[in-house]
């Protein structure tokens, strides 16, 4: 038995009780306290574009179909039949209008409403035995979005989306909003990996501090443009509502020619303009920090880097968003889908994607050196020791709580949230002190629904 | 032309568009026999992780593509996601891949995995031109990491244009058709 009130503690004063990464009674915990009531991302409306189309997601075990019904209004359904409980939909993207179980033939509308139902009047005696009228598959409890990310909730009670991400929403539009026609996803990539779902969202963010170690070949190889990642510690990390991220500190220049500097051409900077805030606009233009890695509470991640993908000193940006899938204590599946401007051009969405591929998801070469420590880490951390060893992650504080490099000011850094320059880890502390509110909270029964009889199966989605 | 994999790729304008012609050549036709031998020396070189002699083998237009496979139902036109690929790659990108195993801090291969190519189902077609071959063929790697984890595999299909060169037959595109819609590896920091 875990002591989980001393485990929580010492999360939170930033002392990591190692077993964390590899312990079932905390994952059971996850699932229902964490998985249970945060917003987890599960498609980008792009993959969705015309009426019909559908993507297969889940959280968790618990299957979806995220679909744009014939009015193209999207929505998310349980993927099991109202009957029998098979799963409506076995494929994983495509376009229907209809969905239709193989089990007893009943079918549903793209929107969830029942269309079929075989011998309903000498089966159940018509509406009077079941009834089948405004009848749906079960919705997501919640759904809402933001820039065209669509996340749904397991509780129908959940906060608005937009307060959940709260300024971290600030940081997100860098990655979403380029222009007003925001970005178009392709994949995922998906893959499994021996490694605990919270050590990449750790990673990507906050640490800085692994840059200059674990990716050492990608400097080596050209791949980067800067001779040296250890440039990493003049970024700055920063931490708003329930994210944050690192950026990188750009050379002199104005918002314009920063922007060009890590390869966007001058008609997509034009775009940018017209979209971001001015505060946003200032981050980089003034402060001189451009975005990189961020993570969402829980699961969900962002990268933005601008490699060298020809041999030539010109750099491509790209930017990934992608999930830590929970499988298990010790096992994640991970969906990384590139993201590019829509409006961008063609040429620019080729070479980004060629960025992309160089540097992350199944066979980035960033990546690949990434997985293979979380691997190890997770392997390591299933043991009688691991419950004895407490990891310092109290990297930038003192002792005493004193910061080893104080905060950046307001005219410093013109985001939103509490950002720092240097090595340290704020942001995994952040992130790991969430998650330890969350699993210390009382759990709350989630209602049942009864199908076919006088109470209707779930609320309909507005 | 015919719409491939390959042709499909906003990466892949610059390679050759040869296609297969006819059925397969019989099995004791020396082109058969030489596309056969080259598959096989292929795999002892990507066994060995000889990467650097793997590199030479393939033209400087190559392109070499693993489409993502998603499910999908029955008829509906398409098994792999649009627009998206585990590799797309041409020469450079292959040389950076190449050249980061050759550093000291490659990690994800330090120490190194056991690799197994295990090859079959090997059949070759000509094409319009004399210089130039298909080979479709089978592939399943075995991969193991370490002393007490399991290995891990991938199953896939590949078809391969061969052309011949002044040094002989080198690899000018290459299509492989993975078998998992979710890859059971940690990473591919291999070649298939």
């Amino acid at each position: 038995m875990t002591d989980l009130a001393g485990t929580f503690t010492d999360v939170r004063r930033g002392m990591i009780p190692a077993h964390i990464y590899n312990d079932r009674e905390l994952f059971e915990l996850e699932k229902q306290e964490i998985f249970s009531r945060a917003w987890v991302f599960v498609a980008h409306e792009s993959e969705i574009a015309k009426p019909g189309d559908y993507v297969v997601r889940r959280v968790l075990q618990d299957s979806f179909i995220v679909a744009r019904d014939e009015q193209g209004q999207i929505r998310a359904h349980f993927n099991m039949c109202l009957h029998r409980g098979m799963q409506v939909c076995r494929a994983e993207v495509g376009n229907a209008s209809h969905f239709r179980c193989p089990y007893h033939g009943w079918s549903y509308r793209n929107d969830g409403r029942i269309a079929g139902l075989p011998f309903h009047e000498e089966a159940y005696g018509g509406e009077e035995g079941f009834a089948r009228k405004g009848q749906r598959l079960l919705p997501a409890p919640s759904l809402d979005r933001y820039n065209g990310m669509i996340f749904i909730s397991m509780d129908p009670d959940a906060e608005p989306l937009a307060d959940f991400l709260g300024d971290f929403r600030f940081y997100l539009d860098y990655y979403t909003k380029q222009s007003r026609s925001g970005i178009e996803l392709r994949g995922p990539q998906r893959w499994r990996i021996k490694a605990n779902w919270k050590i990449g969202a750790e990673n990507f963010a906050g640490d800085m501090y692994h840059t200059p170690q674990t990716h050492t070949s990608v400097v080596e190889i050209g791949l980067f443009r800067e001779p040296k990642a250890e440039k990493r510690k003049d970024g700055a990390t920063y931490w708003a509502g329930n994210g944050g991220g690192t950026t990188y500190k750009l050379p002199p220049g104005d918002f314009d020619e920063r922007t060009r500097y890590v390869g966007y051409p001058q008609e997509m900077v034009d775009r940018m303009k017209k979209t971001l805030t001015e505060a946003q606009q200032q981050v980089i233009g003034e402060d001189g920090f451009m975005i990189s890695a961020a993570t969402v509470f829980p699961n969900l991640s962002f990268v933005h880097n601008w490699p060298r993908v020809a041999d030539s000193d010109d750099v491509q940006p790209f930017i990934s968003i992608r999930q830590w899938q929970p499988i298990s204590e010790n096992e994640t599946e991970v969906l990384s889908w590139f993201a590019v401007d829509a409006e961008a051009p063609e040429e620019y969405k080729a070479l980004s994607y060629k960025a992309y591929l160089m540097c992350f998801g199944s066979t980035g070469m960033f990546e690949q050196d990434d997985v293979e420590n979380w691997v190890s880490l997770t392997n390591t951390a299933a043991g009688s020791m691991a419950r004895r060893l407490l990891l310092n992650s109290r990297m930038g504080l003192l002792a005493d709580g004193t910061e080893v490099i104080p905060a950046l000011t307001p005219q410093q850094f013109h985001g939103p949230g509490t950002a720092h320059t240097g090595y340290s880890e704020y942001n995994q502390r952040e992130l790991l002190t969430r998650w330890a509110d969350h699993l210390d909270r009382p759990a709350t029964p989630a209602k049942n629904f009864e199908v076919g009889t006088s109470a209707p199966a779930g609320k309909a989605q507005a | 032309m015919t719409s491939t994999h390959s042709s499909r790729s906003a990466l892949g304008a610059h390679a050759s568009r040869f296609e297969r012609t006819g059925a397969s050549l019989a099995f004791d036709d020396p082109r058969h026999l030489q596309a056969y031998r080259w598959l096989v020396d292929e795999a002892w070189l990507l066994d060995a992780q000889d990467y650097t002699g793997w590199l030479e083998t393939l033209t400087e237009d190559i392109h070499y593509l693993m489409p993502v496979r998603v499910t999908t139902a029955l008829g509906a036109g398409f098994d792999t996601s649009p627009g998206m690929a585990h590799f797309d790659e041409d020469k450079y990108s292959l040389s950076r891949r190449v050249a980061r195993f050759l550093t000291e801090h490659a990690w994800t291969e330090d120490p190194p995995s056991r690799l197994r190519h295990h090859l079959s189902n090997v059949r070759t077609f000509a094409t319009v031109d004399d210089d130039h071959l298909i080979v479709d063929s089978a592939t399943l790697l075995f991969r193991n990491r370490g002393d007490i984890h399991p290995g891990s595999l991938v199953s896939a299909g590949r078809e391969d244009l061969l052309r011949l060169t002044a040094e002989g037959w080198k690899l000018a595109r290459r299509t492989i058709l993975v078998d998992d819609a979710v890859i059971r590896m940690q990473n591919l920091a291999i070649f298939l």
